[in-house]
């Protein structure tokens, strides 16, 4: 299980992160949705967890080890890895070569990068396995910075799953893009999460989405958990209905 | 996986060592360039007796050495993206290491003064490395530079160091560094460059095989995008650090080569940043973007201004001038521009199609000539208004 | 007054001179760096050229208005006044030269990989250390034959202190050329245009401010300050053709020191870096060249963002 204990983050004035407690994972490939309105919090919280920022107060667990003092790289090779609101990815590589390049970092030590394409075959297929899941081979070869906007978010996901982790984080893997692609995006991050039993964390806006998929939702408000609980939850329990979609601006 | 060989997509190619697989004709072009390198000493006889002045053995093996250096620069430009300017620091240090082990230290072996040379020039590097890698782009360069010249400034104003007079490479009753204990008496230049001949080969081998494993692609990540690098899992600044550590050992061990070489060491021709500086261009003249690129770039260079000097006393203004005109027309440089992508290339289609285009029709001459009057006046309105601007204050 | 203080007085003083010289040209970098993200290494050469420009000026005015002769108050305030001219001029010659090298040779590289600016700004370096060759020649101008009034002028007194004239009329030019400095950066419209610039371009070009001027004339203004700074410096000493590295690479220590693209940090580090290499000059030598060095590499490792962080917090 992921946790965030009691964090707390302030930015001058602002308090971003507000005495937050949450679990993720209460089963592997839990599909968990946050949602709130804009300037919630909810990037903050994945900086948090991610090592991108560190907490004022509190801590992050991860598998029951204390990982709040590790780097972010230091996370990714325990097992969490996340994707950005802003697409970051490689922008001067082919999409091949950015998918080959999270699959060769996730060797740990620095001498085994040195070695030589031997376990060539073995990474390509890898590569080529990512890029069908996400139904990226098309446009395998385009240089990343010329890509359409959904096909760029696809490859921020894509991505990060290759990095085979325990636990992801996606902030916003839909946004921008038209609602056709949403769908497929949603889709496959979905049934990757599924098969290859990966909690997956994700920041999203639409509610149709997080109704449809949630296993659990997660409402934050003004840096503070507002409400929790399931889509199944939302139709019956009509306080928490308001509670969480009052708050969905 | 030995040297044989192999079919790829139908042709056949040749293996020459593990993972290095090259097609006939780049193949030959490899024998070709490694017989030329080591032709040299003979063909600078022909030259001699051709009258050619530039080709002389201590120009080329000069060129060879600045250019080893700009190899191991490249490292960092052309991949992680870090603009140094102060490769002349790991070269300067490895050449006071081979003088003052020579000279205080008695050393007389060769092998054990390159070395030292290298093995300093890294610690060097692993220093300088060590406080500048937090930094990227221009600050980066700053910093570099900083450093170097505060190397510069050290060994000028230690008289131990020779001060700004420098200071000879003469260990043994020969002077000259010997070879596994035999002195080499007049063959020592030849032989020389032979070693250097050698040690350039293995270690564009080396670096070929760095560029073509797993790092590279960690470096062009952490090149192009620093933060998403580390949130894959790259240790950002333990690889850059390890990056900056490689091109110094390249550094260091030019440094060693040229002393030995010369025999003689000064602060102004080892430390000072112009000769960085120099590094830097011979990277860019010959393409910094492939691996050859920067040693054509060292060679060419040294020759340029080999003939340069010969020809006229402004030669700073000539090398400028020089890199004005590789920045905006040719930026792959020399080996960079003559892929199929090159500037040269596309330079010819370009003219191909504008003869086309004036044979059919003679008025666009007169659209040409229009298009660039008006340019030119455009950047005259231009500058005027700024002026303008600039001293009666802004509009 | 003890002679030891005395000396200790007297070498702060040439060090706050020196620092407030270096100010001038550090300045001028720290915001050609902090709003054009441009690091022009040509820039030492620019000083130099200003120096080699100012000795001929002063030549020029010298030879042109006869300074009457004689000593007394009238020949030293039209001697002052004539190095003041030829401190302007310099000036004014260094604006249009800064105007060319950012028009013509540095806006259209602007969209491009940082190597290329680095090795064009070099390529500048290289071409005006040639043109100075050319026009003035290998040999370094001693200016002691030009500036020989200076000598004329006795020496300021004051606490019971000697302290060269000129000295102190530099240290005062500095002054007030620092506080236009700031004043024109905090007070005046084309200032604040400039530092909204920097602080967000493309908000700027949205209320209408047009960068590509903003960039002419902050390029302008750097080689204004560095131009004059030669002119500053160079009489007490001679005019060489390689003046500019030093400097150039002090500017380095003082704005790693200070803070990219703060102009209160570049004032703070260059006279810091001033001060300090004075009082090594005097009492420990070999300390000179590594003192600053060493400021900078602990600057470097506490904080990184030098003193006063970057442009737009602080002016």
């Amino acid at each position: 299980m992921l946790e965030a204990r009691n964090l707390r983050k302030s930015f001058g004035q602002l308090t971003a992160t507000d005495d937050v407690s949450l679990e993720f994972g209460r089963e592997a490939g839990e599909l968990v949705f946050i949602v709130g309105p804009n300037g919630a919090g909810k990037t903050t919280l994945v900086n948090l967890l991610t090592g991108y920022l560190s907490p004022d107060e509190g801590s992050v667990v991860m598998d029951d080890q204390d990982i709040t003092d590790m780097s972010p790289d230091e996370r990714v090779h325990a097992g969490l890895a996340r994707s950005f609101q802003v697409v970051r990815v490689f922008e001067d590589m082919t999409v091949r070569e950015n998918v080959r390049t999270v699959v060769l970092a996730r060797q740990k030590k620095t001498r085994s990068m040195f070695s030589l394409a031997d376990r060539h075959e073995e990474v390509e297929a890898t590569v080529q396995d990512l890029l069908e899941k996400f139904r990226l081979e098309d446009v395998a070869d385009a240089v990343a910075e010329e890509l359409p906007h959904g096909d760029r978010k696809l490859l921020d996901v894509a991505m990060s799953f290759g990095l085979d982790p325990n636990y992801l984080l996606l902030d916003e893997p839909t946004s921008g893009v038209s609602t056709r692609e949403k769908e497929y995006v949603i889709e496959t991050i979905v049934e990757v999460s599924k098969a290859e039993g990966v909690t997956t964390v994700t920041i999203e806006h639409d509610m149709d989405i997080v109704t449809e998929y949630a296993d659990r939702l997660i409402a934050l408000h003004q840096g503070a958990v507002h409400g929790e609980g399931t889509p199944q939850m939302l139709e019956t329990d009509d306080e928490l209905r308001s509670l969480l979609l009052g708050v969905e601006a | 996986m030995s040297p044989g060989l192999v079919d790829r997509d139908g042709e056949t190619h040749v293996r020459v060592i593990q993972g290095l697989v090259l097609s006939k004709r780049r193949f030959a072009g490899l024998l070709l360039g490694v017989v030329f390198l080591f032709a040299v000493p003979d063909l600078v006889r022909v030259a001699q007796a051709l009258d050619i002045s530039f080709f002389q053995l201590g120009v080329i093996h000069r060129g060879l050495v600045f250019g080893f250096a700009a190899v191991g620069l490249n490292l960092l430009l052309r991949h992680t993206e870090l603009v140094s300017f102060g490769h002349a620091a790991f070269f300067g240090t490895g050449a006071y290491t081979a003088a003052v082990t020579a000279v205080y230290l008695d050393v007389t072996s060769l092998l054990i003064l390159l070395l030292l040379a290298t093995a300093i020039g890294t610690v060097m590097a692993g220093i300088i490395g060590a406080l500048s890698l937090r930094h990227t782009g221009l600050y980066f360069a700053l910093l570099t530079l900083a450093f170097g010249q505060l190397l510069y400034a050290i060994a000028l104003g230690q008289s131990a160091l020779g001060g700004s007079d420098g200071m000879p490479v003469r260990p043994g009753e020969a002077n000259e560094p010997l070879l596994l204990g035999q002195s080499l008496g007049d063959a020592y230049g030849i032989i020389l460059y032979y070693i250097t001949a050698i040690i350039v080969l293995v270690g564009l081998l080396v670096m070929w095989r760095i560029v073509n494993s797993p790092f590279r692609y960690a470096l062009d990540a952490i090149g192009q995008d620093r933060t998403r690098a580390e949130f894959i899992g790259l240790p950002v600044r333990r690889y850059v650090w390890v990056a900056f550590v490689i091109s110094g050992v390249y550094g260091g061990v030019a440094g060693g080569l040229f002393a030995v070489f010369r025999q003689y060491v000064t602060p102004a021709g080892t430390l000072y940043f112009l000769q960085s500086g120099d590094i830097l261009y011979m990277a860019i003249l010959g393409g910094f973007k492939t691996l050859l690129g920067p040693l054509v770039g060292g060679v060419l260079l040294v020759v340029l201004e080999f003939v340069g000097r010969s020809v006229t006393p402004y030669f700073e203004f000539l090398t400028g001038a020089v890199l004005v005109i590789l920045v905006f027309g040719f930026p792959e440089g020399i080996v960079g521009s003559i892929g199929e992508d090159g500037v040269f290339r596309r330079a010819l289609a370009r003219g191909k199609r504008g003869a086309a285009d004036l044979r059919e029709n003679p008025s666009v001459a007169g659209d040409w000539a229009r298009r660039i009057g008006g340019g030119l006046r455009r950047q005259i309105d231009e500058s005027l208004t700024t002026l303008r601007v600039i001293v009666f204050g802004v509009s | 007054m003890a002679s030891g203080l005395e000396t200790f007085i007297v070498q702060t003083l040439n060090g706050l001179q020196f620092g407030f010289v270096l100010f001038l040209v550090a300045s001028g970098l720290t915001v050609i760096l902090g709003i054009l993200d441009v690091l022009n290494l040509a820039h030492g050469e620019l000083f130099a050229f200003g120096a080699y420009v100012s000795v001929g000026v002063f030549g020029y005015i010298t030879g042109a208005i006869a300074i009457p002769a004689g000593g007394g108050i009238v020949t030293n305030v039209v001697f002052v006044l004539a190095i003041l001219a030829a401190i302007v001029v310099t000036g004014l010659v260094l604006v249009p030269v800064g105007v060319i090298f950012e028009s013509v040779f540095i806006r259209p590289i602007y969209e491009r990989d940082q190597v290329y600016q680095l090795v064009l700004t070099f390529a500048l370096l290289l071409i005006i250390l040639d043109v100075t060759k050319f026009i003035w020649g290998d040999v370094p101008i001693r200016t002691d034959s030009v500036y020989s009034g200076i000598n004329q002028i006795p020496t300021s007194e004051f606490l019971g202190i000697n302290f060269p004239t000129y000295n102190v009329f530099a240290i005062l030019l500095g002054a007030v050329v620092v506080g236009g400095l700031f004043y024109f950066f905090e007070r005046t419209k084309t200032g604040r245009i400039i530092r909204a610039t920097a602080i967000n371009r493309e908000m700027a070009t949205a209320i209408g401010v047009s960068t590509d001027r903003v960039f002419t004339l902050v390029f302008a203004l750097g080689a204004f300050l560095a131009g004059i700074a030669g002119a500053v410096r160079v009489p007490p000493t001679a005019a060489t053709l390689d003046m500019g590295t030093n400097p150039l690479v002090l500017s380095f220590v003082v704005i790693v020191i200070g803070g990219l693209g703060s102009l209160r940090g570049a004032f703070v580090g260059a006279v810091a870096v001033g001060v300090l290499r004075s009082w090594m000059i005097t009492f420990y030598p070999p300390g000179e060249v590594a003192a600053p060095f060493a400021i900078m590499a602990v600057i470097l490792l506490v904080k990184p963002e030098g003193l006063f962080g970057t442009w737009g917090e602080t002016a």
